[in-house]
C-alpha cells in the first residue's frame, strides 16, 4: 500500500519537473537531441543517429537512453537497430539509407506507458552529382563583332537534392567568373569569347553529397563558330544568257576567319536545289559567277559560309534571292501535229494545225509570234503560203494533196529551228504495233513496237471518252528513238481515254495505232438495270443495258447475274461482258424471283436494282392443250344438244313453249243454229258477213283461289285493260256478253264501286260454239241462251260443268277478237272482259262473279270507229248501269286508273258503299 | 624548356586605371548606335606605366593550354589587330570630331607621346622578339583600356568605335597569354619589365582625346611592323 501511493508521488513528481523544465525560462526546452541534425544521405549508404538525453531529464525523470524509441514518421525502428551507448546517448544504426524517411524521431517511454517525444530531425536522402559527360561547345556569331558560346552537357542521373551546375573556364593564366545555368541544368553560354585564345572548358556539379567535374575541354574557339550567314546577297545578270553574278557580304572579318561557301540554286517553282561545286566555292570570296543556266529563267539563289579549313559549323543558309538570265533565241521548234477533216468535199480538206507552246526551257524568251510555211509537195513550182500567227493553232482548207508544214518561233532574241510536218494525202506507211498502257507513278505510260522503218518521231494522240462531251484531242511528240512514253496531261482517273500513236516517217506518216487505257480503274458507279424479256414457267429472258462510258469507271471485266427465290440461296451466274442478254433457265414455276446484276472491271463491282418477277405457273402450250379440247368437248355437246332439240322440237315447243293462239286471228265458227234468230244480229250480219269473222281465239285462263290473278298473270290483260279504259268500256263479255251480246246490262270495268248484281230480270247468255282455232281443240262451246236464271249461280256451276276436267279451278275464256281489221283496230278490240271477283277475306265469297259487258251493239262492232267514238259511248253503257244498280264509276274519261290500279279490276272486288257484292 | 628561368623585369607599380566593361544604352552613328552595349570583359589588372607583370608565381602558367597552336593563334592575332588598326584609328578620329578629323596628322603626331620601343626586325632573335612584342602589347593592351574608358565617358553613343576598342583590347589581352605562354614554354621567362607611360587619367577631354588619337596612329605603325616582323618567326618549322 505505501508502495503504491510513492510510485503515484513519484508520478506526479515527474510530472511536475516536466513542466517545470519546459516552463523555465520561458523556452520550450527538450530533454535531448539528435546528432546529427537534418542530415543528408546518400541513398542505399548506412547510417546511424544518436540520441543523446539531457542530464536534467535524468536527475528528474529517471530518463535513461534504454527507453528509448526510435521511430521513422509513427513507425517504431526495430530495436535490433538500437544501441545504448551509456545511459545517456542511444543510437540506431540504418544499412540502408532508403529505408529511411522524414522524420526521424527519438522517443522515451516513460512511467505509465506514455511515450513522450524527446527529438526529431529531418534526413535528406539524395545522390551525390554524377560526373557531367559529353560537353561540347559552339560559338553563335549574333553580330559582327559578338560571339557567346554555349555549352551543354550531359548533367546526369537525378540527384533528388539541390544540384548547382557551373561552367568553368580559363585561359593560361587566367581565370573567368563561372557560367551559372539559368532555368536549366545542362548548358550554359558565356556571353563573349576571346578567338586564337585556347581556353579550357569544363563543368562543375556540386550538391550536399559531393561535387563531381567533366572532363575539360581545351578549345580555341574560332574552331566551333557558326558564322552567320553571307548577307546583302545580289544577282545580277551577266553578258551571257546562262550566267548570273552573285554577290554578298560577309559578316565575319577575314582577319578573324576565312571562309568558305556554298551555293544553292533553283529555278522558280522548283523545290530542288542545285549546288555549285563546293571546291569551287572553297576559298574566301564576296561574289561568284553561276555558269550553265537556262536563258530567260528566273534562279533563286541562296549562299552559307563556314571557316575555310572546315572545322566549325556551317552557317544557315542565307536570305533567298532572285535573278533573271537574259533572253536567247528559242532552242528548238515547237511540236507541231495536225487534225484532217475531209468531210467537207472530197476534193479540199479542212487542216486543222496546231503546235504547242515551247517550254521556258526551249522559248528561251518571250515568244513574238509563229511563223507558218505551207508548201505543196506535189508542185514545187508553186510559191509558199506563209503565215504569221500569234495563237498557236492554224486553220486552212487546203486541195487533197502532200504538204510541207514548218512553224517557227521567234522572240526578241532570234528565231528557232522550224518544226517540220508532212501532211500526206494517206497514211500509207506503216504502223506501229502492240500498242499497250501502264498506269506508273500516277501517270500513263504508252509504250509500243516500233516499226522497222526509221521513224522521224512519234505523235500519241488521245483525248477522253465520255457520253457528256466530245472526245477533245490532245497530242504530244516523241522522238522516233523512244517505244514508250507518259502521257503529258491531266490525266485523270477512272476515265476511259483512247491512245493513238502515229509514226511519222521523212515522207510521210503511218496509219495510227489505237488502244484503249485507264490511269486508274474503280468500281462501277452503278451496276445494270437489268429486267426481264420474256418469262416463261422454268426460263426468264434477261435483258439489260451496257452501262455508259462514264458509268463503268474501268473495263468492264464481267457481268454476275444474281437471283433468288424469297426463301431460297443466291445463285450467280457470270455472263460475258459484251452480252446484253441472258436466259436464266431451271426456274421454278410460278414463284417470285429477284434478281439483279453487278458489273465487275478490275477493282470490283456494283450491283444494280433488284428487279423481281415471277415465273410462269403454265408453259408454253400447256394452256392450249387444256383448252382447245375442252372446247371442243362443249361445242361437241352443243351440237349434239341442238340436234337433240331440233329432233324433239315439237315436245319441246310443245312442254315449254306452247302455241298461244292469237285471239286476233280467232273466229266464231258458229253461233248456235238454235238462236240465231232472237239474235239483233241484223247488223252485225251486216257488218260481219258469214265468213268474215272466222278467228276466234280462246284463251283459258285457270283461276286459281289465290294465285289466278297475280298481278303477273294479268299483265297481258292490263294492255287490254288499259285498251279497254280507253275505250270506255265498250267490251263484249265472255260467256255470251260478247260484241253481239243482247242488250243486257253491262257493268263498266270500272274497279271499284262496281255493282256485280245485275238489275236485269233477264241475262241471255250465249255459248261459243267452236269449230277449233285453226287445228286446236275447242275448249268450250258457248251458245246464247234464254235463261232468265240469275247468272251468276248457273253460270258458274255451267261454268264448272263445261270447264272441263278441272272442276276446282274455274276457267274463264276470253274471246278475242279479230275481225280481220287493220292493227290499228286491232289495238282498240272491241271485247268484253271478264271481271272475276275473287273472294279474299269473305268466306261466302265462294265463287267468282263474271261480268258480263256487253255495249250496245252497234257501239261494239264499230270496231273500225274512231277512239273518241268510242269513249263517247262509255256514258251510255254507264247510264244503262245505273239505271239498275248504283254503280259508281271510277274510271272516267280523262282520268284513267293508273297502270298500278289496272289489276284491280280482275281482282275481287272490295265492297264499298253502293258496291257490288258477290253473289 | 629546360632553361632556367629568367627575370627579364619586375618593376611594382600600384595598380593604375582598370576599365571594366559596362552596360549602357546608348545612340549615336555610325560612332554610335542603339545596343546595349555588354561589355564583358574581363578585369584588367594592369599598371599603366612602368609596370611589370607575367606571373606571379616562379613556374609557367599551365601547360596544358600551351599548345603547339599558339604560335599560329599569336600569329593570326597580330595579323587581325594588324587587319583592324587602321579602321580602328579612322573610325576613332571620325568619333572626335573637328579638329581631330581633318588635323589628325598635326594632332595625332605620335612623337609627343610615350610608345615602347620595337626594335626588333625579322632578323631579330626569337626570343628578343617575343619579348619586345610582349612589352608592346602589353602597353598597348594598357593604353586601349585607357582609350576605351576616356571614350565611354566622351563619346558613350559611339558603339562602333566602342566595339571596336572592346575587341581590339579583348585581343591584345588574348595576344598577351599567348605570347606568356610562348616565352614560358619556350623561354621559361615569366616576367618582363613593361613600361606604360603616362596614364591620361585627369586630363582634359581634348588632352584625353589627343593622346589616344596619338597612341592610336602608332599602334597602326607598330602593329604592321610587327605583323611583318613576328610572321617568318611564328611560321611552323
Amino acid at each position: 500500500m505505501f508502495s503504491g501511493w510513492n510510485w503515484v508521488a513519484y508520478g506526479l513528481c515527474l510530472l511536475l519537473n516536466f513542466c517545470s523544465l519546459e516552463v523555465s525560462g520561458g523556452l520550450v526546452q527538450s530533454c535531448g537531441h539528435i546528432i546529427p541534425e537534418s542530415p543528408v544521405l546518400a541513398l542505399g549508404s548506412n547510417f546511424t543517429a544518436l540520441c543523446i538525453l539531457n542530464e536534467s531529464c535524468l536527475d528528474f525523470g529517471n530518463i535513461y537512453a534504454n527507453q528509448i524509441i526510435w521511430k521513422i514518421k509513427n513507425k517504431v525502428v526495430p530495436k535490433e537497430q538500437y544501441r545504448e551507448i551509456n545511459r545517456t546517448v542511444s543510437s540506431v544504426t540504418f544499412n540502408d539509407t532508403s529505408s529511411l524517411a522524414t522524420p526521424l524521431t527519438c522517443n522515451i517511454l516513460a512511467d505509465g506507458q506514455i511515450e513522450q517525444n524527446i527529438y526529431g530531425i529531418a534526413v535528406t536522402i539524395g545522390l551525390p552529382p554524377e560526373k557531367p559527360k559529353n560537353l561540347s561547345c559552339i560559338v553563335h556569331q549574333v553580330s559582327k563583332l559578338i560571339y557567346p558560346m554555349t555549352c551543354t552537357w550531359n548533367p546526369g542521373r537525378h540527384t533528388f537534392l539541390d544540384t548547382h551546375f557551373r561552367l568553368k573556364y580559363r585561359w593560361p593564366q587566367d581565370e573567368f567568373p563561372d557560367c551559372i545555368p539559368k532555368d536549366v541544368n545542362n548548358s550554359c553560354t558565356i556571353t563573349d569569347v576571346q578567338f586564337f585564345v585556347n581556353l579550357e572548358v569544363w563543368v562543375e556539379a556540386a550538391n550536399a553529397l559531393g561535387k563531381a567535374e567533366s572532363d575539360r575541354l581545351v578549345l580555341d574557339p574560332i574552331e566551333i563558330v557558326k558564322p552567320l550567314p553571307p548577307h546583302n546577297l545580289s544577282v545580277n545578270s551577266g553578258i551571257l544568257p546562262t550566267v548570273l553574278k552573285l554577290s554578298w557580304e560577309n559578316l565575319i572579318s577575314g582577319a578573324v576567319m576565312k571562309l568558305k561557301f556554298n551555293i544553292r540554286y533553283r529555278t522558280t517553282g522548283d523545290t530542288n536545289w542545285i549546288q555549285v561545286p563546293p571546291e569551287d566555292t572553297a576559298s574566301p570570296r564576296t561574289s561568284f559567277s553561276v555558269q550553265g543556266l537556262r536563258p530567260y529563267t528566273e534562279y533563286v539563289f541562296s549562299i552559307r559560309c563556314m571557316k575555310e579549313d572546315g572545322v566549325g559549323y556551317w552557317s544557315d543558309w542565307s536570305e533567298e534571292k532572285t535573278g533573271v538570265t537574259t533572253e536567247d533565241k528559242p532552242s528548238k521548234g515547237p511540236p507541231i501535229w495536225r487534225i484532217i477533216d475531209a468531210s467537207d468535199s472530197p476534193a479540199s480538206w479542212t487542216v486543222r494545225l496546231m503546235w504547242k507552246t515551247l517550254e521556258p526551257f526551249e522559248a528561251n524568251g518571250i515568244i513574238l509570234r509563229y511563223e507558218v510555211t505551207v508548201r505543196a509537195k506535189s508542185s514545187l513550182s508553186s510559191p509558199a503560203e506563209k503565215y504569221n500567227v500569234n495563237t498557236t493553232n492554224l486553220t486552212l482548207k487546203l486541195p487533197n494533196g502532200t504538204y510541207e508544214v514548218t512553224v517557227i518561233a521567234r522572240n526578241r532574241v532570234g528565231a528557232s529551228p522550224p518544226s517540220v510536218l508532212l501532211i500526206p494525202a494517206s497514211n500509207s506507211k506503216a504502223p506501229v504495233k502492240n500498242v499497250r498502257t501502264l498506269p506508273k507513278d500516277g501517270k500513263l505510260w504508252v509504250g509500243w513496237t516500233a516499226p522497222n522503218s526509221y521513224v522521224l518521231k512519234y505523235v500519241i494522240e488521245w483525248c477522253l471518252v465520255s457520253n457528256s462531251s466530245d472526245c477533245i484531242i490532245e497530242w504530244q511528240n516523241e522522238p522516233g528513238n523512244v517505244q514508250g512514253t507518259y502521257l503529258r496531261g491531266d490525266i485523270k482517273p477512272f476515265k476511259c481515254y483512247l491512245i493513238t500513236v502515229y509514226p511519222l516517217y521523212a515522207d510521210g506518216q503511218g496509219s495510227g495505232q489505237s488502244v484503249k487505257a485507264y490511269l486508274q480503274q474503280d468500281r462501277p458507279s452503278k451496276g445494270p438495270t437489268v429486267q426481264t424479256k420474256k418469262v416463261g414457267k422454268a426460263e426468264a429472258v434477261l435483258t439489260w443495258n451496257h452501262l455508259t462510258v462514264d458509268e463503268q469507271n474501268g473495263f468492264i471485266r464481267s457481268y454476275t447475274i444474281l437471283y433468288k427465290t424469297v426463301d431460297g440461296n443466291e445463285t450467280a451466274v457470270t455472263v460475258d461482258p459484251s452480252k446484253t442478254e441472258y436466259t436464266l433457265s431451271s426456274l421454278t414455276s410460278d414463284t417470285l424471283y429477284t434478281v439483279r446484276m453487278m458489273a465487275y472491271t478490275d477493282e470490283g463491282g456494283r450491283s444494280g436494282p433488284d428487279f423481281t418477277f415471277t415465273t410462269q405457273k403454265f408453259g408454253k402450250g400447256e394452256i392450249e392443250a387444256i383448252v382447245v379440247p375442252v372446247c371442243l368437248a362443249f361445242l361437241l355437246i352443243v351440237l349434239l344438244g341442238v340436234l337433240f332439240c331440233f329432233n324433239k322440237r315439237d315436245l319441246i315447243k310443245k312442254h315449254i313453249w306452247p302455241i298461244v293462239p292469237d285471239p286476233s286471228k280467232s273466229n266464231i265458227a258458229q253461233w248456235s243454229p238454235q238462236v240465231p234468230a232472237k239474235h239483233n244480229f241484223s247488223s252485225k250480219d251486216q257488218m260481219y258477213p258469214e265468213g268474215s269473222f272466222t278467228d276466234v281465239s280462246v284463251v283459258e285462263i285457270e283461276a286459281d283461289d289465290k294465285k289466278s290473278f297475280s298481278e303477273q298473270d294479268l299483265k297481258p290483260f292490263d294492255l287490254l285493260k288499259k285498251e279497254k279504259s280507253t275505250s270506255e268500256g265498250h267490251s263484249s263479255g265472255i260467256g255470251g256478253s260478247s260484241c253481239m251480246s243482247s242488250p243486257r246490262q253491262s257493268v263498266s270495268d270500272s274497279d271499284e264501286g262496281e255493282s256485280t248484281q245485275n238489275t236485269s230480270s233477264t241475262v241471255q247468255y250465249s255459248t261459243v260454239v267452236l269449230n277449233g282455232y285453226r287445228d286446236q281443240t275447242p275448249v268450250q262451246v258457248f251458245s246464247r241462251s234464254e235463261s232468265t236464271q240469275p247468272l251468276l249461280d248457273s253460270e258458274e256451276r255451267s261454268e264448272d260443268h263445261t270447264g272441263g276436267g278441272d272442276g276446282t279451278t274455274p276457267r274463264q275464256q276470253y274471246f278475242k277478237q279479230s275481225g280481220g281489221q287493220d292493227e290499228t283496230n286491232t289495238d282498240r278490240p272491241c271485247f268484253e272482259r271478264t271481271r272475276q271477283i275473287t273472294p279474299t277475306n269473305e268466306g261466302d265469297l265462294v265463287g267468282f262473279a263474271q261480268l258480263q259487258i256487253s255495249g250496245h251493239s252497234s257501239q261494239l262492232f264499230g270496231l273500225g270507229l274512231e277512239k273518241n267514238i268510242q269513249e263517247a259511248a262509255l256514258p251510255d253503257v254507264l247510264q244503262t248501269s245505273i239505271e239498275g244498280q248504283t254503280v259508281r264509276p271510277e274510271t272516267v274519261a280523262g282520268n284513267p286508273p293508273s297502270a298500278d290500279e289496272m289489276p284491280k279490276s280482275y281482282l275481287p272486288q272490295t265492297v264499298r258503299q253502293g258496291g257490288y257484292m258477290p253473289q | 624548356a629546360g632553361q632556367p628561368a629568367q627575370t627579364i623585369s619586375s618593376i611594382t607599380v600600384p595598380m593604375g586605371h582598370h576599365w571594366v566593361g559596362a552596360h549602357r544604352n546608348t545612340r549615336l552613328s555610325p560612332c554610335t548606335g542603339v545596343v546595349p552595349f555588354v561589355a564583358l570583359l574581363l578585369l584588367q589588372r594592369r599598371p599603366v606605366s612602368g609596370r611589370a607583370l607575367l606571373v606571379t608565381s616562379s613556374s609557367c602558367p599551365s601547360h596544358s593550354l600551351c599548345r603547339s597552336n599558339v604560335q599560329e593563334q599569336t600569329r593570326r592575332q597580330v595579323a587581325l589587330l594588324n587587319a583592324t588598326a587602321q579602321d580602328l584609328f579612322s573610325l576613332y578620329l571620325k568619333c572626335q570630331g573637328e579638329p581631330f578629323s581633318s588635323e589628325s596628322d598635326e594632332l595625332c603626331n605620335p612623337s609627343g607621346v610615350f610608345f615602347p620601343a620595337f626594335r626588333v626586325n625579322r632578323t631579330s632573335e626569337r626570343k628578343e622578339v617575343m619579348v619586345a612584342m610582349y612589352k608592346l602589347f602589353a602597353f598597348l593592351n594598357a593604353s586601349l583600356g585607357n582609350i576605351t574608358r576616356d571614350q565611354e565617358e566622351l563619346n558613350p553613343t559611339a558603339k562602333e568605335l566602342l566595339d571596336q576598342l572592346h575587341n581590339t583590347t579583348k585581343t591584345t589581352r588574348g595576344l598577351i597569354s599567348n605570347l606568356t605562354c610562348l616565352l614560358c614554354k619556350d623561354y621559361n621567362i615569366f616576367q618582363v619589365h613593361v613600361s606604360y607611360g603616362e596614364s591620361s587619367k585627369g586630363k582634359r577631354a581634348f588632352k584625353k582625346k589627343q593622346q589616344g588619337c596619338q597612341v592610336l596612329r602608332k599602334y597602326v605603325q607598330v602593329i604592321a611592323q610587327a605583323a611583318r616582323i613576328l610572321l617568318p618567326h611564328l611560321t611552323p618549322p
